[in-house]
């Protein structure tokens, strides 16, 4: 994203947002009823109750959407969200990535506010296109990339920022997670729906801490998958800026210690991505000590409702959301750089020689 | 069986189903199905342009629906014992009624029970005295009632598969070793361990499936050695780079073995009666995450009764029946198998871990 572009939106995020069109709580639709909304976003909207009282769930499964506005004690459920489209101040999308778009761009050219799921969008030249929707309708578009409020990650970035450490000279991230979402339509792994795999799923936090931590989008070096044609399970990538170098592995097919470690010149942060309350600090000629993390943030489910929490108030009161979607843009856009230039990881067993894995 | 025919393997996001899928893509056989209980586990397989259906074996009007259209199923899904016989008898039940060509049955040497010397596939089926080996019986005579019934039924009884993605003797045993806690078994892992690498094994499975006097016969298949258990440990060990493996004297084993029963037992009920507060407490606290993990990790090195009664066995799975019928003629040695091991635990980022 140019400069003169990222200030124009900002610029424009100064406008205010579309007047709600309720007195009182804002009124919201929850579109798409699978697992994320089921466990994330209807538990956070659940302390809310006057949200609640309003809100309307969407889903084509139309007995999905009922049970599940019943069970949270929501007003009412629908199959198309066109028709909550009139009544609602904004939306809650937790479709599959390849319908944030097009549903996006509909809500926001009407005003509609929008929190959209990670990733913002199955490609960057549609997150942009979102961006700019929002920009010219001033409606707020706000992207669940909550990992970036973990107080983990922040801290890293403070300390970055802090200039105790001197520059950046290396990133080191892995990821490892036996894929086991619970995915009810198994969008993930439809060729029709599917916008990638673990690049751009578990990437979509990675590369979005990793863009955040240097301030802008990296260089592509290198980017290994074991993709046939389907979504990819495992990837490394490569890339620097800089004076810094940078390496990623993502997994979906094996659980490992999920980590990250920076090197500066006069330091090194490491972190365990799902340990909430300390980093490893070591600065200077001191030794590395624990740091303790002072955040009221203790699990993903905490994070999850400041998410939900801000964009209401965001959407009630004005103001720009936690992280609005044109904050996202240089990853989406350097996930897209990893498939393009992305290919396959040697696998002997399975006679495929090639690069492999760290090499 | 025609090689472009559509093929149903169910059970296909486990170890050996996952494998038979991706051979026989990377064959080239395109109409290959791959039948899942829940997407939650199709990551491996989505890999591949494959057309994945959902194929919950316990649910018969699923597994009929995913069966519709198929020429032959190769059978793979099994679950705890009720799951691993009714889900057979739903499996042969529309295999039959929708006149599958071929069936193949995926059941497994355990159906010999504990036995020792040269075992052919003319041995009886008899009980190990563990469920696995009890629901693989049960299902296995289910399947000879179905053949007699009329639907072409294929049997292959593999010995111990090993290879990438298999849990209990790739990664789970990589996990043990790499933790410096297992040891050699002396007196007690001197049994042979009839190891067959996991490719060769598919090998052999599409070989019976694709055979026509295949069909009412069942096959044993295993690798082309005969090591023992202490060799298989001390081999993987090697092969992961890491420090000789330190004996343990059969007295030792047997009374840890014994000690640990009550200890795993009383873990397991406290997980399923209090898992979130036990997962809150380590989450919260460093210490408890760190004995948590002690105690997994001793749990899970020290080797459980009927472990010690499978390493003592001396049961070696004759497979003349398949290299004479079916030419299949398994190419891996314990060596080469294991350096596919190694490299795809790279692969997965789980070599050169402490668990």
């Amino acid at each position: 994203m140019s400069r003169g572009t990222s200030l124009a939106m900002a610029k424009a995020d100064e406008r205010c947002s579309p007047p709600l069109r309720s007195l009182g709580s804002p009124r919201l639709a929850l579109i798409g009823c699978g697992a994320i909304a089921e466990r994330h976003h209807l538990p956070a909207l659940r302390e809310y109750p006057a949200v609640m009282k309003d809100l309307i769930l969407v889903d084509r499964d139309g007995d999905r959407a009922h049970y599940l506005a019943s069970r949270f004690g929501a007003k009412g459920a629908l199959t198309d969200y066109r028709q909550a489209l009139d009544d609602v101040d904004a939306v809650i999308l937790t479709v599959p990535t390849n319908l944030h778009h097009p549903i996006a761009m509909e809500c926001l050219s009407r005003g509609v506010h929008v929190l959209c799921e990670k990733p913002l969008a199955e490609s960057a030249s549609r997150a942009r296109e979102m961006v700019e929707q929002a920009s010219r309708t001033g409606a707020v578009l706000a992207a669940n990339y909550l990992q970036r409020l973990w107080p983990q990650f922040a801290a890293t970035r403070e300390l970055l920022a802090s200039g105790s450490l001197g520059q950046l000279l290396s990133i080191k991230y892995f990821v490892g997670e036996t894929f086991d979402w619970p995915s009810v339509s198994g969008f993930y792994f439809n060729s029709a729906t599917c916008a990638g795999g673990v690049l751009r799923d578990r990437g979509a936090h990675v590369f979005d801490h990793i863009c955040w931590w240097l301030g802008a989008k990296p260089m592509l070096l290198s980017s290994l998958t074991d993709s046939f044609g389907g979504p990819e399970a495992v990837a490394e990538v490569c890339f620097t800026k800089g004076s810094c170098v940078g390496e990623v592995r993502l997994s979906w097919l094996s659980t490992f210690p999920c980590r990250f470690e920076l090197q500066c010149e006069s330091g090194t942060v490491k972190g365990e991505v799902y340990d909430f309350r300390s980093l490893l600090v070591q600065t200077g000629q001191r030794r590395e000590r624990r740091i303790a993390l002072p955040s009221g943030d203790r699990t993903k489910v905490d994070v999850g409702r400041r998410i939900v929490g801000d964009f209401i108030n965001v959407i009630s009161k004005g103001g720009s959301p936690l992280i609005a979607g044109r904050d996202v843009l240089d990853s989406v856009e350097f996930i897209d750089e990893c498939y393009a230039a992305a290919t396959r990881f040697g696998m002997p067993w399975y006679g495929i020689s090639g690069a492999e894995y760290g090499t | 069986m025609a090689h472009r025919e559509t093929i149903l393997v169910t059970g296909a996001s486990g170890f050996i189903g996952g494998w038979l899928v991706e051979t026989l893509y990377l064959q080239g056989c395109a109409d290959v199905r791959a039948g899942i209980r829940s997407w939650s586990s199709a990551a491996r397989l989505a890999r591949f342009p494959v057309r994945i259906v959902l194929c919950d074996v316990m649910n018969a009007e699923q597994t009929t629906q995913a069966m519709s259209g198929v020429s032959c199923v190769i059978h793979c899904a099994k679950g705890p014992g009720k799951v691993t016989v009714e889900g057979t008898r739903n499996a042969l039940d529309a295999a039959l009624r929708l006149g599958v060509n071929r069936f193949v049955h995926l059941s497994s040497a355990e159906v010999y029970g504990d036995v020792s010397g040269k075992v052919d596939e003319s041995f009886p089926l008899q009980q190990a005295g563990n469920q696995y080996g009890e629901s693989k019986v049960e299902a296995e005579r289910l399947c000879w009632q179905y053949q007699q019934m009329g639907l072409p039924i294929t049997v292959i009884r593999p010995s111990i598969v090993y290879g990438p993605f298999s849990k209990t003797w790739t990664v789970d045993l990589a996990r043990n070793l790499q933790s410096g806690m297992w040891r050699v078994l002396k007196g007690s892992a001197d049994g042979i361990c009839n190891l067959v690498y996991i490719s060769d094994l598919v090998s052999g499975i599409l070989l019976a499936a694709r055979h026509e006097k295949a069909a009412g016969e069942a096959f044993n298949l295993s690798g082309p050695e005969a090591i023992t258990w202490n060799e298989y440990f001390q081999k993987f060990n090697a092969a992961l780079g890491l420090p000789e493996l330190r004996p343990m004297d059969s007295t030792s084993v047997k009374l840890r073995a014994a000690l640990m029963e009550p200890a795993r037992s009383s873990i397991k009920l406290a997980l399923k009666h209090f898992e979130r507060p036990i997962r809150q407490t380590a989450q919260r606290s460093r210490h408890a995450k760190r004995l948590m993990r002690y105690f997994e990790q001793r749990i899970k090195t020290t080797p459980r009764p009927e472990d010690l009664s499978l390493y003592d066995r001396g049961a070696l799975y004759v497979t003349a029946k398949a290299q004479d019928m079916l030419d299949y003629t398994p190419a891996y040695d314990v060596e080469r198998g294991l350096e596919m091991c190694v490299r795809w635990l790279d692969h997965v980022g789980l070599a050169g871990q402490a668990a």
